[in-house]
């Protein structure tokens, strides 16, 4: 008998959020099948891959993080190259030097760092705070003030801070608003609801639903994002239909595999290569299981992801 | 499986103050019953027009227009007894949000209604009834399986375009019946086919603050045997929370703390 193929259609399809302005743009999400299931339709709108830079510019990153930036000395300059990396989408500056446990930087020299760099590139931007509730609520509206007309992500607001975030940043500032849960499907379709209750337009909502590195409690990533495409595209949920980023490099490049030095195990061979190889299978995994977009650090990775995405599309 | 689907009953002309704004065309009072309706979250509407003998064609023009143009193209369910008024509100009404559902044929005087539904690439709601009240459900079943044999002869897409109607009956006076109507939801259920009826006839002659309560009850037992849509009162709050809590139990929708908001 013939081999008739079936193809699965839904009547539904995930949100298309475009950031950046002007003729830099970058759209995520749009599609009305599973990720790279190009046999049930055409993909309208393939994955998109940013590239993470920090305000605490280069320390700790890894050789050939540091290889790649040699000679920028500012955040601008470090932007700059960022944005010129082979198969990168969009720029993703993390704020993490205002967290209180750590730097604690003042919320004034966060805008200025986010100031240069707004200045350096007319990428699409992502600015992730620092990650502390409370200091996000503070500085995440004055990132989006601070940013106005450049319609950036806004990474990101949770469920102890989505009025104060959510609404300056949707609102009031005309931002694309990050809504984060942790690996939590319920929460995730929560604060969606919450965030469209205050006002904001549910297409101009992108989800970070939590991330994992790739062996470290990741099965549930991948559960929760089949579960929220099958409710998006399955059941028409509109609460749900918001497209999916997941910043990898800050998992990936933090566990034992990426971090052990090669004097401490060098049955492990070269760091730099480990920290790339944790980096590629995570966000392979992540694209595969539903996200939309993913941030990367090292420009192998970056390279070898969009690579991979040109190709299944 | 998706979301139970509500029809909301309240344009109907057998509410006084409907018949005499459809009669005198006054938008007023049918665009804020079909507000009211939509706001506490009803999917479809129905528009009962009555057997508007002398003007049915142009009225449900006026009203199919009226409501779709103030409402987002919401999909509505054509009800009266007047075929050319049915053809006419369907030959305006636009499909973005939804096929117009076509209400009701039966297995005898009004089998042409599925006719109707099939010509027009409409839902049409199929009542499992003859002359009369069906005895039994041997009776019922034979009544969907003559509506089935006549949509497929007009290629309809039967499995999502015809919502059998097991009639839900009065409990005071068919008390006794009520388990039967049930049985019957599950075996539509089971041949795949897709439901629905006016689930508020089972609590008709109740005292006003028992209906609510018995209507939630019987949704519940009745989402269980499979029921996939209801004609009901979508301003009925404690049957909408019902319907809302049973999709949740169900997984036809996913959790979230605001669910009864949404």
């Amino acid at each position: 008998m013939p081999f008739n193929q079936k193809p699965q259609k839904f009547n539904a399809k995930i949100n298309s959020v475009t950031i950046g302005s002007g003729d830099k743009t970058v759209t995520f999400g749009g599609d009305s099948t599973f990720p790279f299931y190009t046999f049930d339709a055409p993909s309208e709108n393939c994955a998109k891959v940013g590239v993470e830079i920090s305000d605490m510019g280069l320390e700790g990153m890894s050789e050939g993080v540091k290889a790649y930036y040699d000679g920028a000395s500012t955040i601008g300059e470090i932007a700059k190259k960022a944005a010129a990396m082979e198969g990168a989408d969009f720029v993703a500056l993390i704020l993490e030097g205002g967290d209180p446990n750590g730097e604690n930087k003042p919320i004034e020299d966060l805008i200025a760092v986010v100031k240069e760099v707004a200045e350096a590139v007319d990428c699409p931007l992502v600015v992730e705070g620092c990650k502390n509730v409370e200091k996000d609520a503070e500085l995440l509206p004055k990132v989006a003030e601070a940013l106005q007309g450049r319609n950036a992500l806004i990474l990101s607001e949770k469920e102890e801070n989505y009025k104060a975030i959510g609404a300056a940043a949707g609102l009031a500032y005309n931002q694309i608003v990050g809504a984060e849960s942790a690996v939590d499907i319920n929460l995730a379709k929560q604060l969606n609801v919450v965030t469209t209750q205050l006002g904001v337009d549910a297409k101009k909502i992108v989800m970070n639903i939590g991330s994992a590195a790739a062996g470290y409690g990741y099965e549930y990533v991948v559960s929760t994002m089949d579960r929220i495409k099958g409710a998006a595209l399955g059941q028409n949920d509109n609460m749900l239909q918001m497209p999916i980023i997941t910043p990898v490099s800050a998992e990936t490049w933090g566990v034992k595999e990426a971090t052990a030095s090669e004097a401490d195990m060098p049955e492990w061979g070269p760091q730099d290569d480990r920290g790339i190889d944790m980096e590629v299978m995570t966000a392979a995994a992540d694209l595969a299981a539903g996200s939309d977009a993913v941030i990367l650090r090292h420009p192998e990775s970056v390279k070898t992801i969009s690579k991979m995405i040109k190709a299944l599309a | 499986m998706s979301k139970f689907i509500t029809i909301g009953e309240r344009l109907s002309t057998t509410a006084p103050a409907v018949n005499k704004a459809f009669t005198a065309r006054d938008p007023e009072p049918i665009l804020m019953r079909a507000k009211q309706q939509l706001d506490a979250g009803a999917t479809y509407l129905d528009v009962n027009i009555g057997p508007a003998e002398n003007d049915g064609p142009e009225l449900m023009k006026w009203a199919v227009e009226l409501l779709q143009s103030n409402f987002d193209n919401v999909p509505l369910a054509l009800d009266t007894s007047n075929v050319a008024a049915i053809e006419a509100g369907i030959s305006v009404y636009n499909r973005s949000k939804g096929k117009p559902i076509v209400n009701s044929a039966d297995a005898a005087g009004r089998i042409e209604y599925i006719d109707l539904a099939a010509a027009n690439d409409a839902i049409v709601i199929a009542l499992c009834n003859g002359e009369g009240i069906a005895k039994d459900n041997d009776e019922r079943m034979m009544f969907m399986q003559t509506m089935m044999e006549r949509g497929m002869e007009h290629g309809m897409d039967v499995e999502n375009d015809m919502w059998f109607d097991p009639l839900f009956l009065v409990i005071k006076g068919m008390q006794d019946k009520q388990m039967q109507v049930l049985e019957f939801i599950k075996m539509i259920s089971d041949m795949g086919m897709k439901s629905t009826g006016g689930l508020s006839n089972n609590s008709n002659g109740m005292p006003k603050h028992i209906r609510p309560i018995m209507d939630s009850a019987m949704v519940a037992m009745a989402m269980m045997q499979g029921l996939t849509s209801a004609i009901v009162n979508p301003n009925d709050l404690r049957l909408m929370e019902t319907i809302k809590s049973c999709d949740i139990i169900k997984n036809n929708n996913l959790y979230a703390d605001s669910y009864l908001e949404i």
